[in-house]
């Protein structure tokens, strides 16, 4: 472990760490742009020049790409490096739009960061802004806006290192050098597209789902799992601050995920999510259901409780298809309540659409169930087979071919969404979404993450957990106790 | 001719650059002793003993370079000539190109058994038409005569030699840009650490030298490298290939024993300015050294520790004498638009700095200069000085501040009365 010193100050580096690693984990802080610490060093942006003191005289250098050797002593303020720092973003700005204004990066965009705490000054240039091309359209996905680019060449070196779809590289040369999708490649094949947008340090590259929807500032980012397949990927939701509730134009903003970001997990995710999990909005704002049937007649949701459990009572071959998009604590808690009284299969509630990417090496699982690891612990993993001697069948969620259905059995349905199956089912309940409670899922490899909600639970929706809680009680000790 | 000569020993005829010829001359006979007598340890001995520095322009020793490489590292190495002469003022390696390629494929034959190289490559400037047939036909012949290829001359020795053409970027003249383009990529240098002699060519150890600096070892080797210290002066031995242009009698490529004086070469050698006229300044080694003012050449000599002491390098060797009357507000116009086209746009300071220099000198130019626009420039260059991943920010931050310095005067007055001191175009002759 050699000992470097910054700022005068000994710290212990790593074993071939930079000094721009050892610093940022030291807690000295040095701006930069191009660097990325799950990327190679580019050094394109030359912002972490620091000044390196030695008894021949000092030199500066780029942080980035500077091991950090026993004995090295670094400043990262001194006054010249702050005056480097003040020219490099005079120099990143002569050719920047500056028009935050209707930029959706401002608020989180590190050239904004930087220029107030390294800059500050209103621009010294006095010739025309080079420009260049607004709203190019990189993918389906994607916008590219290349005069706010930097160049910092992170959007390239994800997809040569990271996704390896190589669709992006620069055009042209000096202050006219453009990102471009490669002639013979396209973005769109690439499922990890949208993280370059995550990590444009600027707000050259433009969602085109978040496009304009909302300031950053007015959003607040919950902690959340993406349910998309069975890797489990830390996400933020993101949503519209309660203090910041819109009253006139469309109240649904209220309660809406405006977009989905990756939550960094070096276990489990890293700092990156693909594309299905950005769409995570698909799966959970589709029309939802919002009351308790019997036989498609509205109810009651003490009725339709009690019809239940009437069922459940008078069941010779119960079954039960418990959903792999159920959180461990709604799967313990059917177990404990209702896991005695049937036979329970797990059911894989979604299967890969046409056109998605089935598997790879970098993320993306086959099961495109978020917890079905933690459903089969629980209760075997045993094929989704239904005899005709089964005469109750209670389905958890989505995925059930109801073509499948023994001829005489009733049905208890738990469903989130809007269904042509409720109307039809003997018992329905609505069930809240992942975005309306807490939980946990444990992804394949057995690694728990946490989920925590941000909506309100509609007025009629339960929760599966207490509802399981509820099934669980035999009728007698309800009507003992009442009597 | 100015002092003793390494290179160019012989007459050029229609047929001097032949097979033929060359081994007339003795040709691929220091190859034969090499591979014969010599291990490879020695022969990089031999060089670093010659003391020989790089003539492309950053004047770093050769044999030094070659020393980083461990020839039991388990690893391939690489040779690479680099013959990517793009700096403006600068056509030495043509001449060698053009009429001894096959030293150059000898000397590359030597250096390669010295660095233990399996594949050689020279990158060459694409523009080089001539050149490049020439090279191309030295390699052929040299592969049917087995000077090439396979155990070469019956040795365990083999060397394949690639003769690669650069797509016209100026960037791609700079070894780590150089050996990217040679890779296939886009030619952007590479940031040190890692050296290219650790961590080159496909991320193996790469040797990368100037063509003149590689074509004077066949020499160094045949004269040993004792004598060769006794030719140019203690510090810098040997020869440069010097290529002279601008207001110039009798511009051309001139090979100058290390040491001889500056003035005596332009005046005397070269037939002075064109027309009988004044000088007013040099551009020393191409557009990226600073100039030396007619005044300050007096005391110099071509060796590099005598024009760092005037302030300036000897850089490439491309030699730009500019005559008394050139407007220097119009000649940094020109510098910079070069370097403001041949930015490769990696880095920042280069990257925004030379557009933006380029328009300012532009507006001045165009009449529209402002009070603060000097000093910008000035600013810029600095802004560029050691911040670059690459030396080309730094050059074109030279050259800036080297004119402004010494010519300030006249960008001023151009600013301040929207035109040239030097009215009207510069009447030189086009004969003396």
């Amino acid at each position: 472990m050699p000992e470097i010193f910054i700022n005068g100050v000994p710290v212990e580096a790593r074993e071939g760490a930079t000094v721009l690693e050892t610093a940022l984990e030291h807690g000295f802080y040095i701006p930069y742009f191009c660097w990325h610490k799950n990327l190679s060093v580019a050094g394109n942006c030359r912002l972490c020049m620091v000044e390196v003191e030695a008894e021949s005289g000092g030199w500066m250098d780029i942080a980035c790409n500077m091991p950090a050797t026993k004995g090295l002593r670094v400043l990262t303020d001194s006054d010249k490096v702050k005056a480097r720092r003040k020219t490099m973003l005079e120099l990143v700005l002569k050719n920047h739009p500056v028009d935050c204004g209707v930029c959706d990066k401002a608020g989180e965009c590190m050239l904004q960061d930087y220029h107030y705490a390294y800059n500050g000054a209103p621009s010294v240039s006095t010739v025309p802004k080079v420009r260049a091309t607004k709203f190019h359209e990189l993918s389906q996905r994607i916008l590219l806006d290349n005069e706010r680019c930097v160049l910092c060449s992170r959007c390239v070196r994800f997809t040569r290192e990271i996704s390896k779809s190589h669709a992006l590289g620069i055009v042209d040369r000096g202050d006219h050098s453009l990102v471009r999708c490669d002639e013979l490649r396209s973005l769109d094949d690439d499922p990890y597209a949208d993280n370059v947008v995550d990590i444009c340090p600027v707000g050259a590259l433009l969602s085109r789902s978040f496009l304009y929807k909302s300031r950053v500032w007015y959003l607040d980012a919950t902690p959340s799992v993406c349910p998309g397949c069975a890797r489990g990927c830390n996400v933020d939701l993101w949503h519209r601050k309660r203090e910041w509730k819109l009253n006139a134009l469309d109240p649904r903003h209220n309660a809406c995920i405006e977009r989905v970001t990756p939550r960094e997990n070096a276990e489990v995710n890293g700092p990156w999510i693909c594309n299905t999990g950005r769409d995570l909005a698909k799966f959970l704002e589709r029309p939802r259901a919002l009351v308790p049937m019997q036989k498609g007649r509205e109810a009651d949701l003490t009725a339709a409780v009690a019809a239940a459990r009437a069922l459940i009572d008078a069941a010779k071959h119960p079954v039960a298809l418990v959903s792999s998009w159920g959180s461990n604590e709604e799967l313990a808690a059917f177990k404990a309540a209702l896991g005695t009284r049937f036979r329970t299969l797990v059911k894989p509630d979604r299967l890969a659409e046409p056109g998605e990417r089935i598997e790879d090496d970098i993320l993306i699982r086959a099961d495109k169930n978020p917890n079905t690891r933690a459903a089969v612990e629980l209760f075997g993993d045993a094929p989704v087979a239904l005899d005709e001697g089964t005469d109750l069948v209670l389905v958890w969620g989505d995925g059930f071919d109801f073509a499948r259905l023994p001829r005489h059995a009733k049905t208890i349905l738990l469903g989130a969404f809007v269904a042509p199956e409720n109307g039809h089912a003997d018992v329905f309940f609505p069930v809240s979404v992942q975005s309306e409670r807490a939980g946990h899922y444990t992804n394949f490899e057995g690694k728990v993450s946490a989920f925590s909600p941000c909506f309100p639970r509609p007025p009629r929706v339960v929760d599966a957990e207490t509802l399981f809680a509820r099934l669980g009680t035999p009728v007698a000790a309800r009507s003992g106790a009442a009597a | 001719m100015p002092g003793r000569q390494l290179l160019m020993t012989f007459p050029v005829t229609a047929t001097s650059h032949t097979l033929a010829d060359y081994r007339g001359r003795g040709g691929y006979g220091t190859l034969q002793k090499v591979l014969a007598e010599m291990k490879p340890e020695q022969v990089t001995k031999e060089v670093a003993a010659s003391g020989i520095l790089g003539h492309g322009g950053a004047a770093f020793p050769a044999g030094r370079k070659w020393q980083v490489v461990h020839l039991d590292d388990g690893q391939p190495h690489y040779l690479c000539a680099n013959a990517d002469e793009g700096e403006p003022g600068t056509f030495k390696d043509r001449w060698i190109l053009e009429n001894a390629p096959h030293l150059l494929v000898e000397s590359m034959a030597i250096a390669a058994y010295a660095l233990q190289v399996r594949n050689a490559f020279v990158y060459i400037r694409g523009e080089f038409d001539l050149p490049y047939r020439r090279l191309a036909g030295a390699i052929d012949e040299a592969y049917d005569a087995g000077l090439l290829g396979e155990r070469i001359m019956g040795t365990g020795f083999s060397l394949d030699l690639v003769a690669h053409r650069g797509a016209g970027s100026y960037v791609c003249g700079e070894a780590s840009g150089l050996l990217t383009s040679l890779e296939g990529r886009k030619g952007y240098p590479r940031n040190r650490p890692p050296r290219l002699t650790v961590r080159g060519l496909y991320q193996r150890p790469t040797v990368v030298n100037n063509v003149e600096t590689l074509s004077n070892l066949a020499g160094i080797i045949a004269m040993g490298a004792e004598e060769f210290k006794k030719i140019g002066t203690a510090k810098s031995p040997g020869t440069q290939l010097v290529s002279i242009s601008g207001h110039v009698v009798r511009p051309g490529v001139y090979e100058l024993e290390f040491g001889y004086p500056v003035a005596r070469f332009v005046y005397e050698d070269c037939g002075g300015v064109l027309g009988g006229g004044k000088l007013k300044c040099i551009v020393p080694g191409g557009i990226s050294t600073k100039v030396l003012t007619a005044a300050e050449i007096e005391p110099v000599t071509y060796d590099h520790a005598s024009f760092q002491k005037a302030g300036s390098g000897l850089g490439s060797g491309g030699m730009i004498v500019i005559a008394e009357g050139t407007c220097m507000v119009r000649l940094l116009q020109v510098m910079l638009r070069f370097y403001h086209h041949e930015s490769c746009g990696q880095c920042t300071p280069c990257r925004e700095g030379m557009g933006w220099m380029h328009q300012i000198i532009d507006r001045i130019v165009a009449g529209d200069g402002r009070p603060g626009d000097i000093d910008r420039l000035i600013e810029i260059s600095e802004a560029n000085d050691g911040t670059t991943i690459c030396g080309m920010g730094d050059a074109a931050g030279y050259a800036t501040v080297g004119i402004l310095a010494k010519y300030r005067d006249e960008f001023e007055h151009y600013v301040l009365h929207k035109r040239s001191r030097f009215d009207g175009r510069l009447e030189v002759p086009l004969h003396a």
